[in-house]
Protein backbone atom coordinates (compact mmCIF):
# COMPACT_ATOMS: atom_id res chain seq x y z
CA UNK A 1 0.00 0.00 0.00
CA UNK A 2 0.97 3.62 -1.41
CA UNK A 3 1.47 6.09 1.62
CA UNK A 4 0.13 9.32 0.91
CA UNK A 5 1.74 11.29 3.79
CA UNK A 6 5.47 10.62 4.77
CA UNK A 7 7.08 12.75 6.90
CA UNK A 8 10.80 12.65 7.83
CA UNK A 9 12.12 14.48 10.55
CA UNK A 10 9.43 16.55 11.20
CA UNK A 11 9.84 19.49 13.52
CA UNK A 12 8.23 22.61 14.46
CA UNK A 13 9.76 25.14 16.96
CA UNK A 14 8.33 28.19 18.04
CA UNK A 15 11.72 29.48 19.91
CA UNK A 16 12.88 27.33 22.40
CA UNK A 17 9.68 25.23 22.35
CA UNK A 18 9.53 22.64 20.82
CA UNK A 19 5.59 21.56 19.40
CA UNK A 20 6.45 19.21 16.99
CA UNK A 21 9.30 16.55 17.64
CA UNK A 22 11.06 14.57 14.98
CA UNK A 23 7.79 13.09 13.22
CA UNK A 24 8.16 10.06 11.15
CA UNK A 25 4.33 10.12 10.16
CA UNK A 26 3.25 7.25 7.33
CA UNK A 27 -0.56 7.76 6.28
CA UNK A 28 -1.43 4.88 4.31
CA UNK A 29 -3.59 5.30 1.18
CA UNK A 30 -7.16 5.10 1.07
CA UNK A 31 -7.55 4.39 5.09
CA UNK A 32 -8.87 6.84 7.57
CA UNK A 33 -5.94 7.95 9.56
CA UNK A 34 -6.77 8.58 12.95
CA UNK A 35 -4.54 11.48 14.41
CA UNK A 36 -4.84 11.28 18.40
CA UNK A 37 -3.24 13.46 21.14
CA UNK A 38 -4.61 15.12 24.35
CA UNK A 39 -5.20 19.08 23.40
CA UNK A 40 -1.70 20.93 23.12
CA UNK A 41 -0.01 17.82 21.57
CA UNK A 42 1.09 19.18 17.91
CA UNK A 43 -1.67 17.86 16.30
CA UNK A 44 -2.84 21.07 14.78
CA UNK A 45 0.63 22.23 14.33
CA UNK A 46 1.65 19.34 12.32
CA UNK A 47 -1.70 19.43 10.07
CA UNK A 48 -0.89 23.49 9.24
CA UNK A 49 2.47 21.78 8.20
CA UNK A 50 1.23 19.28 5.86
CA UNK A 51 -1.04 22.11 4.43
CA UNK A 52 2.17 24.84 4.05
CA UNK A 53 -0.25 27.14 6.67
CA UNK A 54 3.25 26.93 8.76
CA UNK A 55 6.80 26.12 7.92
CA UNK A 56 8.61 23.47 9.74
CA UNK A 57 11.78 24.49 11.38
CA UNK A 58 12.95 21.20 10.40
CA UNK A 59 12.44 18.09 8.40
CA UNK A 60 10.47 17.22 4.74
CA UNK A 61 6.75 16.54 3.89
CA UNK A 62 5.85 13.98 0.92
CA UNK A 63 2.26 14.03 0.04
CA UNK A 64 0.86 11.92 -2.81
CA UNK A 65 4.28 11.12 -3.63
CA UNK A 66 5.98 14.32 -3.92
CA UNK A 67 7.84 16.21 -1.99
CA UNK A 68 5.97 19.36 -0.52
CA UNK A 69 7.99 22.63 -1.73
CA UNK A 70 7.18 25.55 -3.21
CA UNK A 71 6.89 24.59 -6.44
CA UNK A 72 4.93 21.71 -6.24
CA UNK A 73 2.72 23.10 -3.81
CA UNK A 74 -0.12 24.51 -5.65
CA UNK A 75 -0.98 21.40 -7.27
CA UNK A 76 -0.46 19.38 -3.71
CA UNK A 77 -2.76 22.05 -2.60
CA UNK A 78 -5.13 21.11 -5.38
CA UNK A 79 -5.70 17.56 -4.76
CA UNK A 80 -6.04 17.87 -0.85
CA UNK A 81 -9.21 19.14 1.14
CA UNK A 82 -9.03 20.59 4.56
CA UNK A 83 -10.83 21.62 7.36
CA UNK A 84 -8.45 23.68 10.31
CA UNK A 85 -8.91 25.04 13.23
CA UNK A 86 -12.69 26.69 12.41
CA UNK A 87 -14.80 25.45 9.84
CA UNK A 88 -14.81 28.15 6.99
CA UNK A 89 -17.80 30.14 5.44
CA UNK A 90 -19.02 33.55 5.17
CA UNK A 91 -21.81 34.70 7.49
CA UNK A 92 -22.99 37.22 5.22
CA UNK A 93 -23.57 35.06 2.25
CA UNK A 94 -25.59 32.15 1.20
CA UNK A 95 -23.99 28.12 1.85
CA UNK A 96 -24.92 28.67 -2.07
CA UNK A 97 -22.56 31.41 -2.74
CA UNK A 98 -19.83 30.35 -0.41
CA UNK A 99 -19.42 27.54 -2.49
CA UNK A 100 -19.19 29.25 -5.39
CA UNK A 101 -16.65 31.59 -3.85
CA UNK A 102 -15.10 28.10 -3.49
CA UNK A 103 -16.13 27.08 -7.01
CA UNK A 104 -14.03 30.44 -8.78
CA UNK A 105 -11.09 30.02 -6.50
CA UNK A 106 -10.12 26.56 -7.57
CA UNK A 107 -11.82 26.71 -10.95
CA UNK A 108 -14.50 23.83 -10.14
CA UNK A 109 -16.98 22.81 -12.34
CA UNK A 110 -20.45 22.85 -10.90
CA UNK A 111 -20.72 19.17 -11.02
CA UNK A 112 -18.45 19.21 -8.65
CA UNK A 113 -19.96 21.41 -6.09
CA UNK A 114 -23.33 19.65 -6.50
CA UNK A 115 -21.75 16.43 -5.75
CA UNK A 116 -19.67 17.82 -2.69
CA UNK A 117 -23.25 19.64 -1.21
CA UNK A 118 -25.16 16.66 -1.86
CA UNK A 119 -22.65 14.29 -0.59
CA UNK A 120 -23.00 16.37 2.78
CA UNK A 121 -26.28 16.59 2.49
CA UNK A 122 -27.08 20.05 2.76
CA UNK A 123 -28.77 20.85 -0.71
CA UNK A 124 -31.94 22.05 1.57
CA UNK A 125 -30.23 24.39 2.98
CA UNK A 126 -28.29 26.33 0.71
CA UNK A 127 -29.72 29.40 0.36
CA UNK A 128 -30.05 29.59 3.71
CA UNK A 129 -27.34 32.73 5.14
CA UNK A 130 -24.44 31.05 6.93
CA UNK A 131 -25.05 33.10 10.28
CA UNK A 132 -28.18 30.96 10.39
CA UNK A 133 -26.07 27.70 10.18
CA UNK A 134 -26.53 25.48 12.95
CA UNK A 135 -22.52 24.36 14.20
CA UNK A 136 -23.29 21.11 12.92
CA UNK A 137 -24.43 22.69 9.17
CA UNK A 138 -21.30 25.18 9.13
CA UNK A 139 -18.83 22.02 9.72
CA UNK A 140 -20.98 20.13 6.69
CA UNK A 141 -20.43 23.04 4.57
CA UNK A 142 -16.93 23.29 5.41
CA UNK A 143 -16.76 19.77 4.39
CA UNK A 144 -18.62 20.08 1.42
CA UNK A 145 -15.87 22.77 1.06
CA UNK A 146 -13.25 20.55 1.23
CA UNK A 147 -14.76 17.70 -0.62
CA UNK A 148 -15.45 20.04 -3.85
CA UNK A 149 -12.37 19.29 -5.48
CA UNK A 150 -12.57 16.04 -5.22
CA UNK A 151 -9.70 15.30 -3.39
CA UNK A 152 -7.19 12.40 -2.89
CA UNK A 153 -6.49 13.19 0.70
CA UNK A 154 -8.60 15.09 3.06
CA UNK A 155 -7.16 16.68 6.19
CA UNK A 156 -9.67 17.59 9.29
CA UNK A 157 -8.60 19.50 12.45
CA UNK A 158 -11.34 17.85 15.02
CA UNK A 159 -14.53 18.22 12.28
CA UNK A 160 -16.50 16.58 14.80
CA UNK A 161 -15.66 20.12 17.65
CA UNK A 162 -18.68 21.31 19.18
CA UNK A 163 -21.13 18.68 17.44
CA UNK A 164 -23.92 16.63 19.24
CA UNK A 165 -24.02 12.95 19.12
CA UNK A 166 -25.95 12.66 15.73
CA UNK A 167 -23.47 15.09 14.49
CA UNK A 168 -20.67 13.07 15.38
CA UNK A 169 -22.49 10.03 14.01
CA UNK A 170 -23.36 11.78 10.86
CA UNK A 171 -19.49 12.91 10.13
CA UNK A 172 -18.11 9.68 11.31
CA UNK A 173 -20.06 7.58 8.81
CA UNK A 174 -19.19 10.34 5.97
CA UNK A 175 -15.62 9.94 6.42
CA UNK A 176 -15.71 6.26 6.45
CA UNK A 177 -17.88 5.91 3.14
CA UNK A 178 -15.18 8.88 1.46
CA UNK A 179 -12.54 6.38 2.35
CA UNK A 180 -14.00 3.25 0.77
CA UNK A 181 -14.50 5.48 -2.14
CA UNK A 182 -10.83 5.98 -2.01
CA UNK A 183 -10.40 9.16 -0.38
CA UNK A 184 -7.47 9.09 2.27
CA UNK A 185 -8.51 10.87 5.54
CA UNK A 186 -6.38 12.13 7.90
CA UNK A 187 -8.50 12.77 10.96
CA UNK A 188 -7.54 14.63 14.24
CA UNK A 189 -8.98 14.22 17.82
CA UNK A 190 -8.37 14.47 21.28
CA UNK A 191 -11.59 12.51 21.73
CA UNK A 192 -10.74 8.83 21.72
CA UNK A 193 -13.95 7.17 21.43
CA UNK A 194 -14.60 9.23 18.18
CA UNK A 195 -11.48 8.52 15.92
CA UNK A 196 -11.52 4.48 17.67
CA UNK A 197 -14.98 4.08 15.85
CA UNK A 198 -13.77 5.53 12.27
CA UNK A 199 -10.09 4.99 12.05
CA UNK A 200 -8.42 1.96 10.54
CA UNK A 201 -4.64 3.78 11.38
CA UNK A 202 -3.77 5.44 14.52
CA UNK A 203 -1.30 7.88 14.53
CA UNK A 204 -0.45 9.09 18.75
CA UNK A 205 1.23 12.37 19.29
CA UNK A 206 2.54 13.28 23.22
CA UNK A 207 4.55 16.35 23.52
CA UNK A 208 4.94 17.02 19.85
CA UNK A 209 6.28 13.11 19.71
CA UNK A 210 4.62 10.74 18.07
CA UNK A 211 4.39 8.03 20.62
CA UNK A 212 2.97 5.31 18.78
CA UNK A 213 1.75 4.71 14.96
CA UNK A 214 0.23 1.45 13.02
CA UNK A 215 -3.31 -0.20 13.65
CA UNK A 216 -5.62 -0.71 16.65
CA UNK A 217 -4.57 -4.29 17.14
CA UNK A 218 -0.74 -3.09 16.89
CA UNK A 219 -1.40 -0.93 19.74
CA UNK A 220 -2.70 -3.46 21.98
CA UNK A 221 -0.22 -5.89 21.07
CA UNK A 222 2.65 -3.11 22.52
CA UNK A 223 0.69 -2.89 25.56
CA UNK A 224 0.69 -4.87 28.73
CA UNK A 225 -3.06 -6.22 29.78
CA UNK A 226 -2.94 -5.88 33.70
CA UNK A 227 -2.77 -8.67 36.04
CA UNK A 228 -6.17 -9.82 38.37
CA UNK A 229 -5.05 -11.44 41.33
CA UNK A 230 -8.06 -13.21 43.10
CA UNK A 231 -7.22 -13.06 46.63
CA UNK A 232 -9.50 -12.37 49.83
CA UNK A 233 -6.71 -10.68 51.47
CA UNK A 234 -5.18 -7.69 49.60
CA UNK A 235 -4.35 -5.74 52.16
CA UNK A 236 -1.58 -8.55 52.67
CA UNK A 237 -0.67 -8.33 49.78
CA UNK A 238 -0.13 -4.76 49.72
CA UNK A 239 1.81 -4.60 53.26
CA UNK A 240 4.50 -6.72 51.56
CA UNK A 241 4.98 -3.81 48.99
CA UNK A 242 3.12 -4.98 46.16
CA UNK A 243 2.72 -2.45 43.78
CA UNK A 244 -1.19 -2.98 43.00
CA UNK A 245 -4.50 -1.50 43.55
CA UNK A 246 -7.46 -2.98 45.19
CA UNK A 247 -9.88 -4.09 42.63
CA UNK A 248 -13.52 -6.27 43.27
CA UNK A 249 -11.99 -9.47 44.10
CA UNK A 250 -8.11 -8.77 45.12
CA UNK A 251 -5.56 -7.03 43.06
CA UNK A 252 -5.01 -5.00 39.79
CA UNK A 253 -1.45 -4.10 38.68
CA UNK A 254 -0.87 -2.50 35.93
CA UNK A 255 2.94 -3.32 33.39
CA UNK A 256 3.69 -6.49 34.60
CA UNK A 257 5.77 -8.90 32.09
CA UNK A 258 5.12 -12.93 32.14
CA UNK A 259 8.68 -13.09 34.40
CA UNK A 260 7.50 -10.25 36.82
CA UNK A 261 4.13 -12.12 36.83
CA UNK A 262 5.47 -15.39 38.09
CA UNK A 263 8.48 -14.17 40.45
CA UNK A 264 4.67 -11.63 42.04
CA UNK A 265 2.94 -15.00 42.50
CA UNK A 266 6.00 -16.96 44.35
CA UNK A 267 6.44 -14.26 46.44
CA UNK A 268 2.70 -13.77 47.71
CA UNK A 269 2.69 -17.74 48.12
CA UNK A 270 6.23 -17.66 50.18
CA UNK A 271 4.44 -15.06 52.27
CA UNK A 272 1.44 -17.01 52.64
CA UNK A 273 -1.07 -14.74 50.90
CA UNK A 274 -3.43 -17.17 49.46
CA UNK A 275 -4.14 -16.45 45.71
CA UNK A 276 -7.01 -18.20 44.35
CA UNK A 277 -6.35 -16.76 40.54
CA UNK A 278 -4.55 -14.84 38.53
CA UNK A 279 -5.84 -13.25 35.00
CA UNK A 280 -5.05 -11.13 32.24
CA UNK A 281 -7.37 -8.35 31.44
CA UNK A 282 -7.15 -6.14 28.48
CA UNK A 283 -6.97 -2.23 28.57
CA UNK A 284 -9.09 -0.44 27.20
CA UNK A 285 -7.96 1.47 24.54
CA UNK A 286 -8.58 5.26 26.58
CA UNK A 287 -5.78 3.55 28.90
CA UNK A 288 -3.39 2.32 26.07
CA UNK A 289 -3.87 5.83 24.76
CA UNK A 290 -3.19 7.34 28.78
CA UNK A 291 -0.28 5.53 28.98
CA UNK A 292 1.21 6.30 25.85
CA UNK A 293 0.98 10.19 26.36
CA UNK A 294 1.93 9.77 29.91
CA UNK A 295 -1.66 10.57 31.32
CA UNK A 296 -1.70 14.44 30.13
CA UNK A 297 -5.02 14.72 28.30
CA UNK A 298 -8.49 13.84 29.83
CA UNK A 299 -10.10 12.33 26.97
CA UNK B 1 -5.15 34.28 -10.28
CA UNK B 2 -5.06 38.73 -9.29
CA UNK B 3 -8.37 39.22 -11.58
CA UNK B 4 -9.89 35.99 -9.75
CA UNK B 5 -9.06 37.57 -6.94
CA UNK B 6 -11.11 40.83 -7.31
CA UNK B 7 -14.10 39.15 -8.73
CA UNK B 8 -14.41 36.81 -5.41
CA UNK B 9 -14.05 40.11 -3.53
CA UNK B 10 -16.55 41.60 -5.81
CA UNK B 11 -18.85 38.21 -4.88
CA UNK B 12 -17.70 38.75 -1.19
CA UNK B 13 -19.27 42.67 -1.15
CA UNK B 14 -22.92 40.99 -1.64
CA UNK B 15 -24.93 42.25 1.62
CA UNK B 16 -22.00 44.01 3.22
CA UNK B 17 -23.71 47.32 2.33
CA UNK B 18 -20.12 48.78 1.55
CA UNK B 19 -22.16 50.56 -1.51
CA UNK B 20 -24.62 51.94 0.47
CA UNK B 21 -22.21 53.12 3.48
CA UNK B 22 -20.78 54.47 0.67
CA UNK B 23 -23.53 56.44 -0.09
CA UNK B 24 -25.11 57.65 2.31
CA UNK B 25 -20.85 59.19 3.35
CA UNK B 26 -21.66 60.72 0.14
CA UNK B 27 -24.89 62.61 0.81
CA UNK B 28 -23.90 63.27 4.47
CA UNK B 29 -20.68 65.11 2.48
CA UNK B 30 -22.57 66.94 0.72
CA UNK B 31 -25.07 68.13 2.52
CA UNK B 32 -22.52 69.14 5.26
CA UNK B 33 -20.27 71.39 2.43
CA UNK B 34 -23.46 72.67 0.81
CA UNK B 35 -25.68 73.72 4.62
CA UNK B 36 -24.11 77.22 4.19
CA UNK B 37 -25.29 77.39 0.71
CA UNK B 38 -28.77 78.16 2.26
CA UNK B 39 -27.70 81.26 4.33
CA UNK B 40 -28.76 84.68 3.50
CA UNK B 41 -24.98 85.50 4.10
CA UNK B 42 -23.77 83.17 1.45
CA UNK B 43 -26.42 83.88 -1.11
CA UNK B 44 -26.18 87.56 -1.60
CA UNK B 45 -22.62 86.77 -2.42
CA UNK B 46 -23.76 84.45 -5.35
CA UNK B 47 -22.85 86.89 -8.26
CA UNK B 48 -20.50 88.22 -6.88
CA UNK B 49 -16.54 87.68 -7.63
CA UNK B 50 -15.56 89.12 -4.85
CA UNK B 51 -17.51 87.11 -2.68
CA UNK B 52 -16.26 84.63 -3.83
CA UNK B 53 -18.85 81.90 -3.52
CA UNK B 54 -17.35 79.08 -5.36
CA UNK B 55 -14.39 79.02 -3.21
CA UNK B 56 -16.08 79.35 0.20
CA UNK B 57 -18.13 76.50 -1.04
CA UNK B 58 -14.47 74.72 -2.32
CA UNK B 59 -13.12 75.44 0.97
CA UNK B 60 -16.06 73.44 2.85
CA UNK B 61 -15.88 70.61 0.72
CA UNK B 62 -12.22 70.13 1.64
CA UNK B 63 -12.76 71.03 5.15
CA UNK B 64 -15.90 68.04 5.39
CA UNK B 65 -13.92 66.03 3.22
CA UNK B 66 -10.85 65.98 5.46
CA UNK B 67 -12.79 65.30 8.58
CA UNK B 68 -15.16 62.36 6.84
CA UNK B 69 -12.74 60.44 4.33
CA UNK B 70 -10.78 58.93 7.01
CA UNK B 71 -13.70 57.62 8.83
CA UNK B 72 -15.32 56.61 5.57
CA UNK B 73 -11.64 54.18 4.20
CA UNK B 74 -11.62 52.92 7.70
CA UNK B 75 -15.03 51.77 7.83
CA UNK B 76 -15.07 49.85 4.16
CA UNK B 77 -11.58 48.66 4.77
CA UNK B 78 -12.71 47.20 8.54
CA UNK B 79 -16.13 45.81 6.56
CA UNK B 80 -14.33 44.36 3.55
CA UNK B 81 -11.69 42.56 5.88
CA UNK B 82 -12.83 41.31 8.81
CA UNK B 83 -15.58 38.73 7.06
CA UNK B 84 -11.68 36.85 6.83
CA UNK B 85 -11.17 36.44 10.55
CA UNK B 86 -15.34 36.06 10.86
CA UNK B 87 -15.55 33.09 8.34
CA UNK B 88 -11.86 32.12 8.34
CA UNK B 89 -11.67 33.47 5.20
CA UNK B 90 -7.88 33.73 5.33
CA UNK B 91 -6.99 29.81 6.03
CA UNK B 92 -9.69 28.76 3.17
CA UNK B 93 -7.93 31.27 0.56
CA UNK B 94 -4.79 30.01 1.90
CA UNK B 95 -5.21 26.29 1.01
CA UNK B 96 -6.71 27.15 -2.47
CA UNK B 97 -3.14 29.08 -3.09
CA UNK B 98 -4.52 32.57 -2.64
CA UNK B 99 -2.03 33.92 -0.29
CA UNK B 100 -3.38 37.03 2.32
CA UNK B 101 -1.08 39.68 0.66
CA UNK B 102 -2.92 38.71 -2.07
CA UNK B 103 -6.44 38.71 -0.57
CA UNK B 104 -5.54 42.18 0.78
CA UNK B 105 -4.74 43.79 -2.83
CA UNK B 106 -7.64 42.51 -4.33
CA UNK B 107 -10.08 44.25 -1.39
CA UNK B 108 -8.03 47.14 -1.92
CA UNK B 109 -8.92 47.21 -5.63
CA UNK B 110 -12.29 46.61 -4.91
CA UNK B 111 -12.83 49.34 -2.57
CA UNK B 112 -10.37 51.53 -4.60
CA UNK B 113 -12.74 51.24 -7.50
CA UNK B 114 -15.52 52.25 -5.06
CA UNK B 115 -13.72 54.95 -3.98
CA UNK B 116 -13.03 55.97 -7.63
CA UNK B 117 -16.72 56.47 -8.49
CA UNK B 118 -17.47 57.75 -5.36
CA UNK B 119 -15.06 60.83 -5.08
CA UNK B 120 -16.09 62.27 -8.93
CA UNK B 121 -19.85 61.63 -8.14
CA UNK B 122 -19.92 63.43 -4.41
CA UNK B 123 -17.87 66.42 -5.96
CA UNK B 124 -19.79 66.62 -9.04
CA UNK B 125 -23.11 67.02 -6.74
CA UNK B 126 -21.63 69.25 -4.84
CA UNK B 127 -20.50 71.61 -7.82
CA UNK B 128 -24.24 70.95 -9.14
CA UNK B 129 -25.58 71.94 -5.34
CA UNK B 130 -23.67 75.03 -5.79
CA UNK B 131 -25.19 75.45 -9.50
CA UNK B 132 -28.77 75.00 -8.17
CA UNK B 133 -28.63 77.18 -5.21
CA UNK B 134 -28.17 79.92 -7.27
CA UNK B 135 -24.17 80.85 -7.90
CA UNK B 136 -23.82 82.49 -10.99
CA UNK B 137 -20.08 83.73 -10.68
CA UNK B 138 -18.29 81.75 -13.67
CA UNK B 139 -16.69 78.34 -12.10
CA UNK B 140 -13.23 77.05 -12.50
CA UNK B 141 -13.60 73.84 -13.20
CA UNK B 142 -10.55 72.58 -13.02
CA UNK B 143 -9.79 73.56 -9.09
CA UNK B 144 -12.15 71.59 -8.79
CA UNK B 145 -11.17 68.50 -10.70
CA UNK B 146 -7.05 68.62 -9.43
CA UNK B 147 -8.86 68.50 -5.78
CA UNK B 148 -10.99 65.48 -6.17
CA UNK B 149 -8.03 63.46 -7.73
CA UNK B 150 -5.80 64.76 -5.29
CA UNK B 151 -8.56 63.81 -3.08
CA UNK B 152 -8.74 60.30 -4.54
CA UNK B 153 -5.31 59.29 -4.30
CA UNK B 154 -5.18 60.42 -0.61
CA UNK B 155 -8.30 58.39 0.08
CA UNK B 156 -6.78 55.04 -2.12
CA UNK B 157 -3.18 55.65 0.01
CA UNK B 158 -4.90 55.62 3.60
CA UNK B 159 -7.61 53.17 1.76
CA UNK B 160 -4.59 50.43 1.59
CA UNK B 161 -2.93 51.41 5.32
CA UNK B 162 -6.29 50.59 6.76
CA UNK B 163 -7.04 47.24 4.78
CA UNK B 164 -4.04 46.68 5.98
CA UNK B 165 -4.31 47.31 9.91
CA UNK B 166 -7.76 45.35 9.98
CA UNK B 167 -6.31 41.97 8.16
CA UNK B 168 -3.47 42.41 11.06
CA UNK B 169 -5.69 43.61 13.91
CA UNK B 170 -8.47 41.59 14.37
CA UNK B 171 -10.41 43.54 16.83
CA UNK B 172 -11.69 46.22 14.71
CA UNK B 173 -12.26 48.83 16.56
CA UNK B 174 -8.67 49.01 16.57
CA UNK B 175 -9.30 50.43 12.87
CA UNK B 176 -12.00 52.45 13.61
CA UNK B 177 -10.56 54.30 16.27
CA UNK B 178 -7.37 55.28 13.91
CA UNK B 179 -10.09 56.62 11.54
CA UNK B 180 -11.92 58.67 13.94
CA UNK B 181 -8.17 59.92 15.62
CA UNK B 182 -7.49 60.50 11.46
CA UNK B 183 -10.40 62.27 11.07
CA UNK B 184 -9.55 64.65 13.97
CA UNK B 185 -6.09 65.07 12.27
CA UNK B 186 -7.44 65.43 8.75
CA UNK B 187 -9.40 68.64 9.56
CA UNK B 188 -6.89 69.87 12.20
CA UNK B 189 -3.81 69.39 9.66
CA UNK B 190 -5.88 72.31 7.75
CA UNK B 191 -4.92 74.77 10.28
CA UNK B 192 -1.27 72.96 11.20
CA UNK B 193 2.12 74.32 9.19
CA UNK B 194 2.22 72.61 6.09
CA UNK B 195 5.98 70.88 7.51
CA UNK B 196 3.60 69.46 9.90
CA UNK B 197 0.68 68.35 8.10
CA UNK B 198 3.21 66.45 5.76
CA UNK B 199 4.46 64.30 8.54
CA UNK B 200 0.81 62.95 9.56
CA UNK B 201 -0.77 59.89 6.58
CA UNK B 202 -3.86 62.18 7.25
CA UNK B 203 -2.18 66.00 6.73
CA UNK B 204 -1.91 65.00 2.90
CA UNK B 205 -5.89 66.26 2.83
CA UNK B 206 -4.65 69.41 3.82
CA UNK B 207 -1.62 69.03 1.44
CA UNK B 208 -4.07 68.51 -1.49
CA UNK B 209 -5.98 71.43 -0.89
CA UNK B 210 -6.08 74.05 -3.42
CA UNK B 211 -7.03 77.27 -1.74
CA UNK B 212 -5.94 78.42 1.64
CA UNK B 213 -7.76 80.76 4.41
CA UNK B 214 -6.05 84.61 4.12
CA UNK B 215 -6.41 87.80 5.36
CA UNK B 216 -8.10 88.46 2.21
CA UNK B 217 -9.96 85.70 1.76
CA UNK B 218 -9.09 82.68 0.07
CA UNK B 219 -5.99 82.68 -2.11
CA UNK B 220 -5.01 80.00 -4.31
CA UNK B 221 -2.35 77.51 -3.37
CA UNK B 222 -0.76 74.76 -5.38
CA UNK B 223 -0.72 71.88 -3.92
CA UNK B 224 1.69 69.91 -2.80
CA UNK B 225 2.28 67.09 -5.89
CA UNK B 226 5.89 66.78 -4.77
CA UNK B 227 5.00 65.61 -0.94
CA UNK B 228 1.45 63.68 -2.63
CA UNK B 229 3.91 61.68 -4.54
CA UNK B 230 6.41 60.94 -2.37
CA UNK B 231 3.53 60.11 0.31
CA UNK B 232 1.94 57.52 -2.01
CA UNK B 233 5.35 55.76 -3.22
CA UNK B 234 5.75 55.04 0.21
CA UNK B 235 2.54 54.17 0.99
CA UNK B 236 3.09 51.87 -2.04
CA UNK B 237 6.42 50.25 -0.91
CA UNK B 238 4.67 49.55 2.50
CA UNK B 239 1.58 47.88 1.25
CA UNK B 240 3.64 45.96 -1.32
CA UNK B 241 6.11 44.49 1.84
CA UNK B 242 3.63 44.33 4.38
CA UNK B 243 1.70 42.23 1.84
CA UNK B 244 5.03 40.32 1.02
CA UNK B 245 5.65 39.79 4.69
CA UNK B 246 2.00 38.77 5.56
CA UNK B 247 2.06 35.99 2.36
CA UNK B 248 4.57 34.85 4.98
CA UNK B 249 3.02 34.79 8.16
CA UNK B 250 2.02 31.56 9.41
CA UNK B 251 -1.45 30.54 10.35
Amino acid sequence: MNDVITTHHLTKTYGPRTVVDDLELRVPQGCVYGFLGPNGSGKSTTMKMLLSLARPSRGEITLLGRPMNRETRPALLREIGSLVEAPPGYAHLTGRENMVIVQRMLGLSDRQVSRAVATVRLQEHMDKLVRAYSLGMKQRLGIAMALAREPRLLILDEPTNGLDPAGIEEIRGLLVSLAEDGVTVMVSSHLLDEIDRMASVLGILGRGRLVFQGTRAELFDRSTPDLLVDTPEPGRALALGVPAVRSERGLRLSGLGDDDTAALVRRLVGADVPVHGVRRVQQSLEEVFMDLTGREGLL
Amino acid sequence: MTLTAVNLELRKTRRLRVVLVCAVMVAAVVALTCANLMSDSARAGFDDPGAQPWESLLMSYVMVTAMTSPLLVAVLASRQVDIEHQGQGWMLSQVAGLRPGRLCRAKATVLGALLAVAVPVQTALVVMAGLAAGITVPLSPGVWVQYAVGLLLVDLALLCLHVWLAARVENQLVGMGVGLLGAFCGVFSLLMPPALARVLPWGYYAVVSPLRMGDDGFAALTPGYGWLAVFLAVVAVLFAVAGHRFDRTEA
